[in-house]
Order: C-alpha cells, then structure tokens, then sequence
C-alpha cells in the first residue's frame, strides 16, 4: 500500500543518498503487481518471490548509477519480463516442474490464448460504476474543460475576432 | 508445444537470436494478463511485501542505512518554513 504522493522520480533521486525510506515506498508502490504478474505467469509463489526480490536488490544496489531519465515502472517492467522467460527457461534445463509447465505454462503460448492480449481491456459494469461513484462529474459531463462561468461561447469569439480584423 | 521446443525457443529468445515470429509469441505471452479479480486480503498482500523485503534486507547491505540517521533540531525547525 502506498504511503505518500511523492512521485517516483523524486523517489529515485533520493536513492541516490541512501534513503531507505524512498526505497520502501518505491517497494510498496511496485512489489506486490509484480509478484501477482510473476505468480500468474509462473504458478509459483515461491519463484514470484525470488523474481521480486532479485529485482528490488539489483534496483537498490544500481541506485548509485541509474541513468538521469530514468523510469522506475519502465524498469521494473523490462526486468519482470526478462525474469520470467530466464525463470521458465532455467526450469526447463533443470527439468523441474515439467508437469506444471506442460500443463499450466504451455497452453498459454496457443494461438487461442495469445489473442486474449490483442484484445481491449473492457471493464465491468460493476467496475464503470465504481470509477462513476470516485469522479461524479463523469456522468454528468462537468468536466472541467466545460467550466465557463464568462459564459463566453466559441460563437462570440468568433464574432470578436472578426471585428478585431476588420478594425485592422 | 512440448517442453523441448518451449526451452529452445526460450533460449534463443534471451540470447537475442528467436525469429521475429517467434519473438512475437512469447512477448504476446508476457503481455497476455488474466483480469484476475480474486480479492486478496489487504494483510496478505502485507505479508507478501514484509517477507520479500526481508530478504532483500537480509541480501544488501540495507541494514547499514536503516534506520534512517534523525535530522538535527535547527534543520526540523527550518523544514518548516
């Protein structure tokens, strides 16, 4: 759970002075979809939990060197990826858990299921509702672009504008 | 697929030599994410968070900077101006 509304850059620069605090947040915000997508992938909590943490310690220990634009989620993203193909891999080649890669890991990779990602994400009603119920404004348009207490439409700039150039 | 296929097409995948096609799968199959909605208890996600980082405490040299050294009194003075 997250504990404060510092973004991740700042996060990131106070790495670079040892602050375990920024470090714990960034932990927080981050570990446990990357464990939840590793687990998913992998049908195996114990290896999520390895993942996660060989990533948060190669993060810690690179804090000193990271690039200037340097983007925490992109990382993270890159690294979880590349994890788990070296983890399915790393299995494979010891022959561990090969009943669980044919049965749960490889049916993944049928055309069937791979169409799933080309997909849209479509929500739920249940879940449109819940975005409804956080920004009430979203159902009745009151954004707040259409904020104009002037009253001044598109229609009378127009019109001021022309006069404005036939002044000219 | 079998396993012997699934372990050469991963291995030509991390050593940067797949087909494109095949680059394609396997990325298409690290994209593909369940919309898993089981609920998870907040204090087992807690438990999760306290068990890996433990272990990352315990693989670094984190400890040496935990916990934070206090700031003096004139610096929490002048932070709040």
């Amino acid at each position: 759970m997250s504990r404060n509304f510092t973004p991740d850059k700042i996060l990131i620069d106070q790495l670079l002075l040892n602050d375990t605090e920024a470090f714990e947040e960034l932990y927080h915000r981050h570990c446990y979809p990357l464990y939840n997508y590793c687990n998913e992938k992998l049908n195996s909590p114990a290896d999520a939990r390895a993942i996660v943490r060989d990533i948060f310690i190669g993060l810690w220990e690179k804090r000193q060197t990271l690039p200037v634009d340097f983007s925490v989620s992109l990382h993270l993203y890159q690294e979880v990826r590349k994890a788990v193909v070296l983890c399915v891999n790393q299995k494979l080649e010891e022959n561990k858990d090969l009943l669980s890669i044919q049965t749960q890991i490889i049916p993944g990779f049928a055309v069937v299921n791979l169409q799933q990602a080309k997909q849209p994400v479509r929500k739920s009603s249940s879940e449109i509702q819940y975005i409804n119920s956080l920004t009430p404004g979203r159902v009745h348009k009151n954004h707040w672009w259409n904020y104009n207490p002037t009253g001044i439409t598109t229609k009378v700039i127009k019109h001021m504008l022309q006069r404005a150039f036939n002044l000219l | 697929m079998t396993t012997k296929t699934l372990y050469n097409k991963t291995g030509r995948y991390i050593c940067g030599a797949s087909m494109p096609a095949e680059t394609r799968q396997i990325q298409t199959w690290l994209s593909c994410t369940k919309h898993n909605k089981a609920f998870v208890p907040e204090d087992e996600k807690a438990k999760v968070e306290s068990l890996i980082l433990d272990q990352v405490k315990a693989q670094t040299a984190y400890p040496l900077f935990y916990p934070k050294a206090e700031e003096p009194w004139w610096q929490k003075i002048t932070a709040m101006f």
